[in-house]
């Protein structure tokens, strides 16, 4: 799971407000490369939650990316590498996502993460 | 919404990163006991999540049948489905995966017509067919069945399980969302319409949803007649509005009583069979998007299918013998009364549920 991916997860418990975003809890990162394009970045950069991307990044392992970012960073390349880094190349293969109202947890495993409910869940 | 990147730059997402990219063979892998147990659809491995690892803060659990809120009617997976659904298609996935190979053409045009940089939702994305079609999309896929999306997964796609009628992404995050062949499995309306509305909530204002089912007209009708109507009695017993109901042991609905569905054993024919219904309602729902803030959909009342109306079937899947995971989950289910063998034709026959769609229901 990408932090990207991550980064669009929310829970959706019955009853829970806000369930995003989803605490991370490790056990195995890996890191892959993938191409660098910085269109694609930029159009993500608009969507994501930055903040949160920037905990989860440092929860996986990676400290570089600065605490807050303006739009006008993008125009540097060596944010954009950063942001690309974080965003793209961080894997969670083993870990839990947890829900921040209830703590419920959704396993991830081989990189996949496990969203579905329980039937009291839903 | 405004089409084109003025970047003329192409960018791949490459699948497989390092890995090779040939399709690692799942045939000698024998699927898990655990996949055939009597549990509900969210089986995996969030089976374990129930003990000891929630917080106290969960209300408590368990829930009768008919105290059920009617969102939670729509949410919770009706027995039809998990038996004739997600059951058979975790059974079955590697098989299947290996017959889903034929991209269909107005879906491909759809991916390849979006802009450069999208970020595309595959809700229900099976074996991963149309993830990375267009490689200058990034593709998120998710299925409820967890064999399929280890299949997608070996191929290097981002993807997650989950349910299609409850997407745990975050709102108007997708620039586009894809439900291909998906809604067609989901046995209410309600449901269906519920998987809808997740795929327009999932994607930006704006944003473009393509959805496809198999449709009741079929240019060769008699190719209906090779799919097993659901008569009256099993609608009223699965498929009606309500609590979906414990099947009793003495039911009769087993697949002994459901006539035999014609011959498609090998794997060509499957090909040839799968190919013959091209004739799909592929609709495009841009026009939904003006209110996709609103979320403007009236809802229609239920209508109840009548028998001359036929629109809930059983479509036999046949698996062959001497595919290895025969030998595993098969074996428990032609015991458990899921699928029944077929010596004659050498496979282990599967139904599964499908509702198929009457032309105009989906624009409804």
């Amino acid at each position: 799971m990408r932090l990207l991916t991550h980064n669009m997860l929310s829970s959706n418990i019955k009853g829970v407000t806000n369930g995003f975003p989803l605490r991370i809890e490790v056990e195995k990162v890996v890191e892959k490369s993938v191409d660098f394009n910085p269109d694609f970045l930029k159009n993500m950069f608009a969507k994501i939650e930055y903040k949160a991307l920037v905990e989860a990044s440092r929860i996986m392992g990676y400290a570089e990316l600065p605490d807050h970012a303006e739009p006008s960073m993008l125009e540097s390349d060596d944010f954009l590498r950063k942001f690309h880094h974080a965003l793209m190349e961080l894997h969670l293969e083993e870990g839990t996502l947890v829900c921040p109202e209830t703590g419920r947890r959704f396993p991830v495993n081989k990189g996949v993460p496990n969203m579905l409910l329980h039937e009291d869940e839903v | 919404m405004v089409l084109g990147i003025a970047s003329a730059s192409r960018f791949y997402f490459k699948r497989g990163f390092g890995h090779s990219s040939v399709i690692r063979s799942s045939f000698c892998s024998l699927r898990s006991s655990s996949d055939m147990k009597e549990v509900s659809s969210d089986k995996g491995s969030s089976g374990s999540a129930l003990a000891g690892g929630d917080s106290p803060a969960l209300p408590p659990v368990k829930v009768g049948a008919s105290l059920r809120s009617p969102s939670s009617v729509v949410q919770s997976t009706p027995e039809i489905e998990k038996k004739y659904v997600h059951r058979v298609y975790d059974a079955i996935a590697p098989h299947f995966s290996s017959t889903r190979f034929a991209k269909w053409p107005k879906v491909s045009a759809f991916l390849n017509s979006l802009a450069a940089g999208s970020l595309v939702l595959d809700a229900g994305c099976g074996n991963g067919k149309y993830l990375g079609l267009n490689p200058n999309c990034y593709f998120i896929g998710c299925d409820i069945s967890a064999p399929l999306i280890k299949i997608c997964a070996d191929r290097g796609h981002e993807v997650l399980v989950a349910d299609a009628v409850n997407l745990p992404y975050r709102t108007g995050y997708g620039d586009a969302a894809i439900s291909i062949a998906v809604l067609h499995h989901l046995s209410t309306e309600r449901r269906r319409r519920k998987a809808v509305d997740e795929l327009i909530r999932v994607v930006k204002k704006g944003g473009f949803v393509l959805i496809t089912v198999w449709a009741r007209e079929q240019e060769d009708g008699a190719l209906l007649n090779k799919w097993t109507p659901l008569t009256q009695k099993y609608l009223e017993e699965w498929v009606g509005p309500g609590s979906p109901r414990v099947r009793s042991p003495s039911s009769p609905l087993t697949l002994e009583s459901i006539p035999e569905a014609e011959e498609n054993g090998s794997r060509e024919q499957l090909k040839e069979f799968t190919d013959k219904y091209t004739d799909l309602r592929s609709l495009q729902l841009r026009h939904l998007h003006m209110n996709s803030q609103a979320a403007d959909l009236s809802l229609a009342s239920l209508t109840k299918k009548g028998c001359e109306d036929q629109q809930e079937f059983f479509v036999p899947w046949h698996l062959p013998y001497h595919r290895a995971e025969v030998s595993g989950a098969s074996a428990n289910a032609v015991a458990s009364g899921l699928a029944k063998k077929d010596d004659k034709k050498g496979a282990v026959v599967y139904n599964r549920y499908y509702h198929v769609f009457s032309e105009g229901e989906l624009e409804k």
